[in-house]
């Protein structure tokens, strides 16, 4: 047995405590330091560095983001409680309408907010939960749609939800993991509501989605289809654009065909709150006007090739001209509501759906 | 130990094969990744070697630093907590009687058994309903929870081989029980001690699972930002933040090497 | 100072506490407490938005009995037995070589490293090396070995491999703990009486290492069963194992009492788990008493007596 004198255990000691130190100086450096914060719970990477800095280099404050993957996870983490040392939350329209439903966004302040007359009417127009935006600012509205790498699929395919039910590609497709975009999508090719209650609907949509759809899929993915997309290993997916296209080098944006299909899917208007408890309130309240000025709404626009939707101002700001969809190809698209216990319906099928076959 | 009828025999026996394939096995992946680090290209071809990855990581990457910062606090504190509080409830545990004994040596046996994801949901869950806010705080209850069963079984082992009879020689020299503690039993057991508290910050560095569900805003770890990469970032640079992870692990294990095996012993 | 002269016995039970009450309290606030939560939640009500209503109801477990979630368990358990297995039957003979090796520190560096290297990066490198167009299937394509990249991963197949990846060093260290602490003379009595290099292995080592083989069994079994990040990872639209469906319960159905509820079961298996081990440990150490080089010679001599089989 060997004995450890003390003078092993201050010689060790002194080396962890050297690291420690040295460690925490350099994290310290580089983790930066500043006076005023903002902390955003946001879906990942949906606010530009570009506009982050420029928050910072105008206002002095530093935005802080953590992210989310889906309306889910950040509900679930705010139900918990795990979500108050947040300043502005970006949930979705229907969670948009649970959280002011429940009391947990405060009112907002127009009086700091003058850039809200560049929010575009199409969209307070569909936020009937709340229309006088008294609790929350529209950020972004848009679609998810579905990217093929034309260069792997020369050939034809069909131009709607049905290319799922396309064997050629089968086991290089996939579907985003979430409830209300794959059963909206077999909803709405089956010309149905993307909200629909009436059982039968829901059911032919699963069969749909099981019988033709699922045994071509690979997998249920959410988070890295961009990624895979742009290594070649998934040629068809449900997605999201602005994913898919900040994956892909420029010069490979021409061998991908995006497109929302004619029948309409599910869309989304991504809203801008202040939950409950929030520490920085002025400073949130900055960001969001700072957002709608339209020169920094055309930068937020270009960053992810968004067509200009949401802010009227912004359209003469941007750079781009070729958008990946408009307002037109959303026609026919629904909205996520709120289905209150109705949506145990949808639970019970997709549960069918992911796991039992 | 001498066995050379077996050593002796043919020239590379089963098992040392196996040993030899496994080890490459387990390191296969860790080469892949370190290698593309280097590669210049984004994607899986060989471009040229490249330093760029690294000078993003460093220059480029501030809410990195952030998470390793966050990482390297909890990481101590909560090491620190479980190695006290642990080799204190081992060495009261192996040498006294009390009521209660049984009861803590079941229930500290039991979060190293458990699957992480239970014990996660089930910190979340508590936390909630208590109303503690999320964050760095409750990462490092559930990190030093975690960690305190290791502490515990492995300072139990060494004080299993410990001679009790010293310390009662220490008694009968007039030692009271703080001296008999600090200058004979500390110093005895340090290497369970040193290898417990080594064990909790590497699994402490490593946690992602219980870190996902007990996380808040601005507390996220270092797993939590490259699990943020894998699903939305550049990939060499995660293969370079891998690299120099792997070689902060190297580093700690053989600054510790005389521990590993004591380490090793606790699993 | 004037010193309270505590009887031994009662003094006994105060510095035991002082020692160990620290930890205990811990644990019962910070584990007990909150297994105690979920059992609690496996039986109530779910509430709307997540959350629980207060209210008596079996609800949770009848939701259990359901042909997706039977579905899921059944892979869960052939999937996670058939790791275990494989991590078991691979760490025996890594383990014997371990610990017959004069480079131990060595050989347990270069199986820690890996076992230390965060999981996420290790889970991430297998997705670039076993992609369509990830490593191996470009080396292969360039080999001229295949055309097209294979599709080795999002299957069950993939979830297998990484998940016994990450978790071989678990059934590799304790095996090779107990393997170190096995007398090797035995075996070359064995040998010394007649039987077989593999015989001597099977009959003498083997039994001697039950608490080490439990170990890595158990320590293997359970973290593998209740896996998440490795399914959601690298698994397909069909790998879907327990752990993913409590996670899923819990941030996307917001069915907390589900969770529990499943959660609960989970706790169980594991608990029945640790008692076995535990209890084959103690019979062993029971059994250890009778195991000397004499005692084994006693064993075979009355065996060949009685004529080889």
């Amino acid at each position: 047995m060997e004995v450890y004198t003390m003078k092993h255990i201050r010689l060790i000691l002194i080396v962890l405590l050297a690291g420690l130190l040295g460690f925490t100086l350099i994290s310290c450096n580089r983790a930066s330091k500043s006076a005023e914060k903002l902390y955003l719970y946001n879906w990942t990477y949906y606010t530009p560095d570009e506009l982050v800095a420029k928050f910072k280099k105008e206002t002095g404050i530093e935005i802080i983001i953590d992210n989310f993957a889906s309306n889910e996870e950040m509900f679930a983490k705010v139900m918990a409680g795990g979500a108050e040392g947040y300043d502005i939350i970006f949930p979705s329209s229907d969670y948009t309408s649970i959280m002011i439903n429940h009391g947990l966004v405060q009112e907002l302040d127009h009086s700091l907010l003058p850039n809200l007359k560049y929010v575009s009417p199409t969209v307070t127009e569909k936020a009937d939960y709340d229309p006088d935006l008294k609790y929350h600012v529209p950020y972004f509205m848009g679609s998810s749609g579905i990217a093929v790498n034309t260069a792997r699929v020369p050939f034809e395919y069909e131009r709607t939800w049905a290319i799922f039910a396309d064997q050629r590609m089968a086991g290089r497709m996939t579907f985003l993991d979430d409830m209300r975009e794959v059963m909206g999508a077999a909803l709405k090719h089956l010309g149905y509501s993307g909200n629909t209650t009436d059982e039968r609907e829901l059911d032919e949509a699963t069969a749909l989605i099981i019988n033709e759809w699922k045994p071509n899929i690979i997998k249920f993915d959410s988070e890295s289809f961009g990624k895979a997309f742009s290594r070649g290993e998934f040629w068809v997916v449900h997605s999201y654009p602005e994913n898919v296209f900040a994956e892909l080098p420029a010069d490979m944006w021409d061998s991908v065909d995006f497109f929302i299909p004619p029948e309409g899917g599910m869309m989304y208007i991504d809203n801008m709150v202040i939950p409950n408890g929030a520490k920085n309130v002025k400073n949130a309240h900055k960001f969001m006007n700072f957002i709608h000025d339209p020169k920094n709404y055309a930068i937020f626009l270009d960053e992810f090739d968004f067509p200009p939707t949401t802010n009227t101002g912004a359209e003469k700001y941007m750079k781009n001209d070729a958008f990946f969809f408009t307002d037109k190809d959303l026609v026919n698209s629904d909205l996520n509501d709120d289905l209150g216990e109705y949506l145990d319906l949808y639970n019970a099928r997709w549960q069918k759906i992911r796991y039992e076959h | 130990m001498n066995y050379h009828s077996y050593s002796k025999k043919k020239r590379a026996s089963f098992s040392d094969t196996m040993l030899v394939l496994t080890i490459l096995f387990l390191f296969v992946p860790l080469f892949v990744v370190t290698f593309f680090s280097f590669n210049s290209a984004k994607g899986m071809q060989w471009e040229h070697a490249s330093l760029i990855w690294y000078k993003t990581l460093i220059f480029d990457s501030p809410s990195l630093w952030l998470a390793f910062k966050n990482s390297i606090i909890i990481a101590l504190t909560s090491s620190i907590t479980a190695t006290v509080l642990g080799s204190l409830a081992a060495i009261g545990i192996t040498w006294y009687r009390f009521k209660g004994r049984s009861y803590i040596t079941t229930i500290s046996y039991l979060p190293m058994v458990l699957p992480e994801v239970i014990i996660g949901i089930s910190m979340l869950i508590f936390f909630s309903s208590v109303k503690i806010k999320l964050g760095m705080f409750t990462i490092f209850v559930a990190h030093a929870t975690f960690n305190l069963p290791f502490v515990f079984m492995m300072v139990q082992a060494r004080l299993d081989e410990f001679d009790y009879s010293t310390i009662e020689a220490a008694r009968d020299l007039g030692a009271n029980e703080r001296q008999a503690l600090m200058k004979v039993v500390v110093p005895a057991i340090m290497p369970a001690i040193l290898s417990s508290f080594l064990m909790c910050t590497t699994m402490s560095l490593e946690d992602f699972v219980i870190t996902f569900f007990v996380s808040g805003p601005g507390s996220g770890t270092l797993p939590l930002y490259v699990y943020s990469m894998i699903r939305y970032g550049v990939s060499p640079v995660i293969n370079a933040l891998s690299f120099v992870m792997i070689l902060g692990t190297m580093l700690i294990a053989f600054t510790f090497r005389r521990f590993l095996k004591t380490a090793a012993a606790s699993t | 100072m004037k010193k309270k002269v505590l009887k031994p016995a009662k003094r006994e039970q105060l510095l035991g506490m002082l020692y160990s009450f620290p930890m205990g309290i811990w644990f019962t606030v910070f584990f007990t407490v909150p297994l105690a939560i979920i059992i609690l939640y496996s039986f109530m009500k779910r509430g709307l938005y997540g959350g629980v209503e207060y209210s008596f109801t079996l609800e949770a477990y009848k939701q259990m009995i359901n042909p997706s979630f039977a579905k899921v368990l059944v892979r869960t358990l052939w999937i996670s037995a058939f790791s275990t297995i494989l991590c078991v039957l691979i760490a025996i003979p890594v383990g014997y070589a371990m610990a017959k090796s004069k480079h131990q520190t060595l050989l347990l560096f270069l199986i820690i490293i890996p076992f230390w290297t965060n999981s996420l990066i290790r889970i991430y490198a297998w997705i670039s090396i076993l992609s369509t167009e990830g490593f191996l299937n470009s080396l292969l394509i360039r080999l001229g070995i295949v055309k097209e990249g294979l599709h080795l991963i999002y299957n069950n197949g993939s979830v297998i491999l990484v998940l016994v990846y990450m978790y071989l060093p678990f059934a590799i260290l304790p095996l090779f703990t107990t393997i170190d602490k096995f007398d090797f003379f035995l075996l070359d009595a064995a040998r010394d009486l007649g039987a077989t290099k593999l015989e001597s292995i099977v009959k003498v080592m083997f039994p001697n290492i039950k608490s080490g083989l439990s170990t890595a069994f158990i320590f293997t079994f359970i973290p593998i069963f209740g896996a998440y990040t490795v399914p959601l990872l690298v698994g397909g639209k069909d790998s879907t194992m327990i752990g993913n469906i409590i996670v899923d319960q819990v941030s996307k159905t917001r069915n907390w009492p589900l969770a529990s509820a499943f959660s609960m079961i989970l706790t169980i298996a594991s608990l029945i788990g640790v008692f076995w081990m535990l209890a084959s440990a103690q019979r062993e150490a029971a059994a250890k008493n009778k195991n000397t080089p004499q005692a084994y010679e006693q064993k075979v001599r009355a065996h060949h007596r009685r004529g080889k089989r």
